[in-house]
């Protein structure tokens, strides 16, 4: 039942807000939406954990450790975006960027504070959707439902330079997702001779897992090929990552937050899916030499877009797909360690990225602008509260010790180490502290420095509480996870660690 | 027996309605009028559906039926209707112009029907116990070579309707794939993955709308302000 909850509160809440007439009822239901939609991932992270699996209409819908930690990440961050959205989204119908043709502001913002409050719950049931489904095919379906909801998100201010994010972004996420199809329709084919007969059970994980090791390996090897590169597409693993940095600077901050964080996972996710099918037909050799090349990759592809960097936000786009290479790393080092290293820096991250889009969010409002040049630093004097934790964020997000991100990417790199890929790791030691320096030095640039002589910003509570908790949650989280998420992360990483 | 119930007719029609695809696939490689390259992927959208009545007629598989009344619904009169109206409404129904001419774009979806036949060749097992009216070879690599000169297609074109275009006919690669290698995967997945073709398409169809009231234009190559 718990399933049925998850998916249905953001798809009401979608229904909802559609049909509404006043600002103040869609911010509510928004709200409202987030916290149940929290509070029911929590409640079946807590069904998992008791019963192992949880299924219902005939494995229709499914969920087990990873299932459960993916949806609970996703409706974390769509729980803390929820709020700052209410004061971002204000703070943009004042400054008249909603409707700057008007100079009548208030109802004509409308349709646009419509638009995104309709869109982003029915966004975050698609994200919800791709964890839960069973059917291999209904994944694909939803992980491409979410492109096709996000894209008007993209498009949501409708410059000139947004149009053309949205369309990189619809063209190479179908793209890729077509592959990703294809790669589909050739694991079933691999599977249909082991399996029998056709039955619309045939295409579900949780039946495919139990027949693995007896599917065709040639067609599953070229499988595995197409679905890398198409879910590789949709997490924007290079050389397939252009439409990212596109898409993060022009959607409006929560939604760029939620596509940095929540979309990559569930990307990750489907790619995990796969990958413990593939491993349990070829051994994990041939997958992890597919996975370490295209992990590395993106972490170089990002060393020197983020020493040369000239905007805020492509730089944390940047910093995304350094993260999702060694997601990807971590899963291709493999064994029980790689695993758990991958899904303990997955949680990190999700802890760790809405800080810094937050807090860059709150910099761009006040300076008008997301270039890192004009901001021209003092950013400290203006934002008191803000510019600390922007600081703060980077730290974190960089792996520095003690925080958790610094764990993780120890892990990775400790599984690298342990296991037969030794000049794979060290490259990834060197990637690291190249981004660690651009990317402080970035963001110093701007936080650092002496007055521009603005005043100081009010604070604004919908904007701020969001950077508060987060900072807090990440220095805690440095030292301590609660035992219940642990055990939630350490059951997925079993999953994961599949030996044939 | 009649002889359309002899499944060697069915395996013939098959390869020459597969066959025919392929031909209307490089047809709309070098095709430099819009409207006619959207009537092109109508029609290959409507043999597909010819492919897959025949396949569920020969193998008493009454979900492939639906499926292939899902295709004719949405692939051979809903998107091209759409894309019509829209291409006379935005009045680009000169021509197109690729980024590579057509001499060498034939050339090229040569070459790829080729990489096409070898990757097939190699999941072919003579071996192994064949069904009534099972697809050769020959199907499997004649959806790859859709594939792939739809992906070049997309690369090729400059206008934004055209890059539509060629990314659904890259998609009837794979559906002809999919009904192919596994007489349709299970129904539940088919009816999504339709509906998600007509939603992309009419999501797409939106944007180049506005990317030509934007720009005035619809030449994605005038896209190139964001980098870095």
């Amino acid at each position: 039942m718990t399933i049925l909850l998850i998916l249905s509160i953001p798809l009401l809440a979608c229904g909802l807000t559609a049909i509404l007439r006043s600002r103040q009822w869609m911010e509510v239901i928004h709200l409202a939406s987030a916290a149940l939609s929290f509070l029911s991932a929590v409640l079946l992270a807590g069904e998992v954990l008791r019963q192992g699996t949880v299924s219902i209409g005939n494995g229709f819908l499914y969920a087990d450790q990873l299932s459960a930690l993916t949806a609970l990440l996703t409706a974390f961050v769509f729980l803390l975006c929820a709020p700052y959205a209410v004061g971002y989204l204000r703070r943009e119908e004042a400054d008249q960027r909603l409707a700057p043709s008007s100079d009548t502001h208030g109802t004509d913002a409308l349709p646009k504070l419509r638009m995104y409050y309709t869109l982003t719950p029915l966004f975050v049931f698609c994200m919800f959707l791709v964890v839960v489904a069973n059917n291999l095919g209904v994944m694909w379906i939803a992980v491409e439902s979410t492109t096709l909801a996000s894209i008007f998100l993209v498009t949501f201010y409708g410059r000139p330079t947004s149009l053309e994010a949205a369309w990189k972004y619809a063209m190479i996420g179908s793209v890729g997702l077509s592959m990703a199809l294809f790669g589909t329709v050739l694991t079933y084919y691999s599977a249909r001779m082991a399996l029998g007969g056709d039955s619309v059970s045939a295409l579900n994980w949780s039946v495919l897992v139990l027949q693995a090791p007896h599917f065709d390996k040639g067609v599953m090897r070229l499988a595995f090929i197409f679905i890398l590169l198409g879910f590789g597409t949709k997490a924007g693993m290079a050389p397939m990552h252009t439409w990212k940095p596109d898409a993060y600077s022009e959607a409006p901050i929560p939604i760029a937050t939620l596509m940095a964080t929540a979309v990559l996972n569930c990307a990750l996710y489907a790619l995990a899916r796969f990958h413990v099918l593939t491993v349990l037909c070829l051994g994990p050799a041939f997958a992890s030499n597919l996975l370490i090349l295209f992990g590395l990759l993106s972490v170089g592809v990002a060393v020197p877009f983020i020493l040369v960097q000239r905007s805020s936000r492509r730089l944390l786009a940047y910093s995304s797909i350094d993260n999702g290479g060694i997601m990807v790393l971590g899963l291709g080092f493999g064994g029980a360690f790689g695993a758990l290293a991958m899904l303990l820096h997955m949680t990190y991250h999700t802890v760790t990225k809405p800080l810094l889009f937050f807090c860059v969010g709150n910099a761009q409002q006040h300076t008008k602008s997301d270039s890192l040049r004009a901001a021209a630093g003092g950013l400290i004097h203006a934002l008191p509260i803000t510019a600390p934790m922007l600081m703060l964020g980077a730290l974190a997000v960089t792996g520095t010790p003690p925080f958790g991100l610094f764990q993780s990417e120890f892990m990775v790199l400790r599984a690298g180490f342990a296991g037969p890929y030794m000049g794979a790791a060290v490259l990834l030691v060197v990637f690291l502290v190249a981004i660690f320096c651009g990317f402080f030095h970035q963001i110093s640039q701007i936080v650092l420095g002496p007055p521009r002589g603005v005043p100081p910003e009010p604070i604004c509570l919908w904007k701020t509480a969001p950077v508060i908790v987060l900072s807090i949650l990440v220095i805690v989280s440095g030292f301590w996870l609660p035992a219940p998420l642990y055990q939630l992360v350490d059951g997925a990483a079993r999953i994961l660690a599949v030996h044939p | 027996m009649h002889f359309w119930q002899d499944p060697q007719f069915g395996n013939r029609m098959i390869t020459l309605m597969a066959a025919l695809l392929l031909v209307l696939q490089i047809m709309m490689v070098t095709q430099r009028w819009l409207i006619t390259s959207i009537r092109a992927f109508a029609l290959q959208s409507f043999l597909l559906a010819c492919i897959a009545t025949t396949i569920a007629y020969y193998n008493n598989a009454p979900h492939i039926y639906a499926a292939a009344a899902l295709m004719l619904v949405v692939k051979v009169i809903l998107l091209p209707v759409h894309f019509e109206r829209l291409a006379r409404h935005i009045e680009i129904h000169q021509e197109i112009e690729p980024l590579v001419n057509a001499p060498i774009s034939v050339i090229t979806a040569g070459l790829l029907t080729l990489m096409a036949y070898v990757v097939a060749e190699s999941f072919h097992r003579p071996d192994e116990p064949l069904g009534p009216a099972s697809l050769g070879h020959n199907t499997l690599a004649v959806a790859i070579a859709i594939f792939l000169i739809g992906f070049f297609m997309m690369l090729n074109r400059r206008k934004a309707l055209s890059q539509v275009l060629a990314l659904l006919s890259l998609e009837n690669g794979i559906f002809l794939a999919a009904i192919s290698l596994t007489y349709g995967m299970p129904m539940i997945v088919e009816v999504g993955i339709f509906f998600d073709v007509l939603v992309g398409g009419v999501v797409l169809a939106i944007l180049v709308h506005q990317i030509r009231d934007t720009f005035d234009s619809m030449d994605v190559s005038r896209l190139t302000r964001l980098k870095g």
